[in-house]
């Protein structure tokens, strides 16, 4: 029978940085992974002269040489940013909500960002420098958080970083509030909410103002080859480490005993022998269906947790340029309402969700796609799972309707008219992540950043929520301590592969 | 520090707010519902139907469509839908060999979604369509996957007229379209011109002379033949211009010299890029000096040492060995067989369709690559 001293189930961001930081600990790996190919969400595909990003925007707090983010440091860590080409974002945002008369442009640099907020908003100033402040102690705090593992000292925290200790149980708009930011400065600022997932009522400030200062201070950059690149640079790596990497490979059960983890069975019959798993996949696919006999405070506990976003992401090819088609930004957030509760409701239902997250990446990298054409993807998420009241039968008309709201929405919004150079185009629903990642629901989101399962808790209850599981088990990705996103996936793969590392020293 | 963030009337309740985070997680996580753990989704089973996993499949009816092709249907032990023009993989043991084939599937969606079954038709002509031909019968197990490509009506992207050309066995999908049509699982115009030799060799005749619908509009053009009824000669501009106004796309489905042909007969009439959409071939072995290579494959923790004729691509040599592994489009542009080139030398049939990081960073794809040495390869399980 083989033997490893871990398996990583499940290849995607956090698998994949995962199993690199298990084999820098020295431990003897195998990562198993049911797909044809690495990273999960993030890879490309191919519909005639285009190849797709599949789901990266912009890889945030990423940085420069001279001024690097967190996951370029993490990256160099393991080994792998010069595997990869990477190009610069142009901008921070545009964020437009006609029905409320907003369109803003937000660039990079906290300065340049007060600056343009001033323009837009009269009156701004001070309450942004403040956001900023904030945000500046609450990346400072999370930094030292990490340096001790989890394991903070009370003291130090309310002496250097009291402010993160006094924002922190509250939410986005609490918060906001709090510091007298004007209604439109809060729109403009706020546009970001949906790549997290939750309303800015319901919102981890610190989740929120974390991610904006990394974002607004170090910039993003993009994989020239599309996030598949980074996945088969991770990939690369942990062959190079000595690690096996199996593709076509699902795990079908974990084993457990009274000790914990004792192997993963794979389909095709195969068993291997461990002590220590990190599933890179949902806590409800692991105690629903992998493991047998799961104890009730664990099937508890997983019932307490609510599904965030249902991902759905239509492709462009387009036979024309960014220039010809009038496709004027990179990145942009077009919104019914800049009211994100409201928002959030509308984003229930296939009838009433408009809202969309939208790249043209030719606008990054303008080499792209071919000359004369350019390339967009469009994303929306679904935060209930309407998605499961369709059909199969109905399936493929939903799909094409859907597919018309989108372009109408962007085109009415932007005044670019796309419909009719529509080269290629792939719509990606719930159904298809729920296919390619198994994720239940197609949820691409994790769960959901609520309130009280937010950023902070789960990192103040990152060791507690292991004694509480299975010995030997943890977990990697968007559905674990980190949230979701691509950077948080990464350093979820970091911590649980440093804090396997340290297990199997503790426990064999 | 500049500021001191203040939210409520005494700072100190800020803070003591942030101790009881882990206190309010702590609650929810213990007081949970201990309802069993759901094993599936609404939307999982859907997409199991929309996308199944490898079907082991039952062969349940077979007819001679002509004298070299029949139409095998199977029954699936699932429900499944598609798109009118999709392809299914066919797979099975033959000897020692493991083997699989991608053809269009022939039936309409909706026999697949409501009766779960499938008919792929297949003309005679290589290793795995004798088989099928000749040794194949009811009762006999395949493993089906399905459904693949994008061969199909996009009401987004192509004009509402399809123009369809049919060479050959090429028929296969736009028979599935027409059924669709008349079923309703498909809606759009189509005027099909279906080029063979001789009206002999027109598979599915007598249903298509049946077809009775005012969106379908059928066509025969025989090269080798000359009678009432029949176009004559090759599918040109002339002979389409005779049956087709206005905007269309046009779909083709048949021999690469076909493609040829066609593309430039269209492009002719002003017909081109987005407007001309190709099924692929299979790609076929190559004319070369006899010669045969050796081939390491890892495929998880084994490693075989097979035979590659460097006439063969590097998937039918590990088929042919028996190796159990990935193969779907046959044609390169799928990635499914995408496998980790360790060592060794390789040319691509025809076009490199691979992603971009793939040549990067050494990846092939098995199905349209022919060995030009000995080679090492990880390949993912089959």
């Amino acid at each position: 029978m083989d033997k490893y001293d871990a398996v990583v189930i499940g290849g995607g961001n956090g698998g994949l940085v995962a199993a690199i930081r298990l084999l820098q600990g020295g431990a003897k790996v195998l990562l198993v992974e049911k797909h044809n190919l690495p990273g999960g969400f993030a890879t490309s595909f191919k519909r005639g002269r285009f190849e797709f990003e599949a789901s990266l925007h912009e890889l945030n707090d990423f940085g420069t040489k001279d001024n690097a983010g967190d996951v370029r440091d993490l990256f160099d860590a393991l080994g792998v940013t010069d595997k990869i080409d990477w190009t610069e974002i142009p901008e921070a945002y545009r964020v437009i909500s006609r029905e409320e008369k907003i369109d803003a442009t937000m660039p990079f640099g906290i300065k340049a960002f007060i600056d343009k907020m001033e323009s837009y908003v009269p009156g701004s100033r001070r309450s942004m420098e403040k956001f900023f402040e904030l945000a500046k102690t609450i990346h400072a705090a999370q930094a030292y958080s990490n340096s001790v593992n989890g394991a903070t000292d009370k003291k130090v925290m309310l002496s250097k970083y009291a402010n993160f200790v006094r924002v922190g149980s509250y939410s986005v708009n609490e918060v906001l509030d709090a510091l007298k930011m004007p209604k439109k400065a809060k729109d403009i600022l706020n546009a970001y909410w949906c790549y997290l997932g939750a309303h800015c009522d319901d919102l981890s400030f610190i989740h929120y103002a974390s991610m904006v200062y990394r974002y607004i201070t170090k910039g993003a950059s993009m994989p020239k080859m599309r996030s598949h690149e980074i996945s088969l640079a991770l990939v690369e790596r942990i062959r190079e480490l000595g690690g096996d990497v199996w593709f076509n490979t699902e795990a079908v059960k974990i084993l457990t005993g009274n000790d914990g983890i004792e192997g993963v069975v794979l389909n095709g019959g195969k068993t291997i022998q461990t002590r220590h798993v990190i599933a890179n996949c949902a806590p409800h696919l692991v105690y629903g269906k992998m493991i047998d006999n799961v104890p009730e405070r664990i099937v508890k506990a997983t019932n307490a947790r609510k599904f965030a976003g249902r991902g759905l992401t239509m492709f462009l090819g387009l036979n024309k340029s960014a220039d010809e088609l009038g496709i004027e930004n990179h990145n942009y957030f077009l919104y019914d309402t800049m009211d994100s509760k409201k928002q959030y409701e509308l984003m229930k239902k296939i009838s009433t969700n408009k809202v969309q997250a939208t790249v043209c990446l030719n606008r990054a990298y303008p080499e792209c796609s071919p000359k004369g054409t350019c390339m967009m993807y469009f994303t929306t998420l679904f935060m209930e799972d309407d998605w499961g009241n369709v059909s199969a039968k109905d399936y493929f008309k939903v799909k094409d309707e859907y597919v018309k709201v989108m372009i109408d929405r962007f085109e009415k919004d932007t005044g670019s008219k796309i419909s009719d150079s529509i080269e290629e185009i792939s719509l990606a629903t719930p159904m298809t992540y729920a296919h390619y990642c198994g994720h239940p629901e197609g949820d691409i989101y994790g769960y959901e950043s609520q309130y009280w399962d937010g950023l902070t808790p789960r990192l103040l209850m990152m060791n507690e929520d292991y004694q509480n599981g299975i010995r030997g088990l943890r977990f990697a990705g968007g559905y674990s301590m980190r949230l979701s996103g691509y950077s948080s996936a990464y350093f979820s793969g970091d911590i649980s592969g440093r804090q396997t590392v340290g297990d199997i020293k503790r426990e064999g | 520090m500049a500021f001191r963030f203040k939210k409520q009337i005494f700072g100190f309740m800020d803070l003591i707010r942030f101790t009881k985070l882990v206190d309010k997680r702590r609650a929810k996580l213990e007081n949970a519902p201990a309802t069993p753990l759901p094993v599936t989704y609404r939307v999982n089973e859907t997409a199991k139907i929309l996308h199944p996993a490898p079907l082991t499949v039952k062969l349940v009816g077979i007819v001679k469509d002509s004298p070299d092709t029949k139409t095998y249907t199977f029954e699936l032990p699932q429900k499944a839908f598609f798109r009118a023009g999709q392809y299914a993989v066919l797979r099975a043991k033959i000897g020692d060999s493991l083997v699989s084939r991608p053809y269009a599937i022939s039936s309409s969606p909706y026999t697949a979604l409501n009766d779960g079954k499938v008919s792929l038709t297949i003309k005679k002509s290589g290793y795995f369509s004798s088989y099928m031909f000749d040794k194949a019968k009811e009762g006999d197990e395949f493993t089906l996957s399905l459904p693949f490509g994008n061969f199909f009506y996009e009401s987004v992207k192509d004009c509402p007229h399809i123009v369809g050309i049919a060479g050959g066995s090429g028929i296969t999908p736009f028979y599935s379209m027409i059924k669709g049509i008349e079923e309703g699982s498909e809606d759009f115009k189509l005027t099909l011109f279906y080029g063979a030799k001789t009206a002999n060799d027109l598979v599915f005749k007598d249903e298509l002379d049946k077809v009775s619908n005012d969106k379908i509009k059928i066509v025969y053009v025989l090269s080798d033949e000359k009678s009432d009824g029949y176009e004559n000669g090759f599918i040109s501009a002339d002979i389409i211009k005779k049956y087709v106004d206005g905007d269309f796309t046009a779909m083709l489905c048949g021999p690469n010299a076909m493609y040829n042909f066609v593309d430039a007969e269209l492009a002719k009439m002003g017909v081109s890029g987005k407007f001309v959409k190709h099924e692929a071939n299979c790609t076929a072995s190559r004319d070369v000096k006899p010669k045969t290579y050796k081939l390491t494959v890892h495929i998880q923790d084994e490693v075989y040492t097979v035979e590659a004729d460097a006439a063969d691509t590097i998937l039918t040599s590990m088929e042919r060995a028996g190796l159990s592994v990935p193969a779907r489009c046959r044609a390169g542009g799928c990635g499914f067989c995408h496998s980790k080139l360790v060592s060794g030398k390789f040319s691509i049939a025809g076009a490199d369709k691979r992603r971009l990081a793939d040549s990067k960073f050494g990846y092939i794809h098995p199905c349209c690559s022919y060995p030009d040495s000995d080679m090492e390869l990880i390949v993912p399980r089959g």
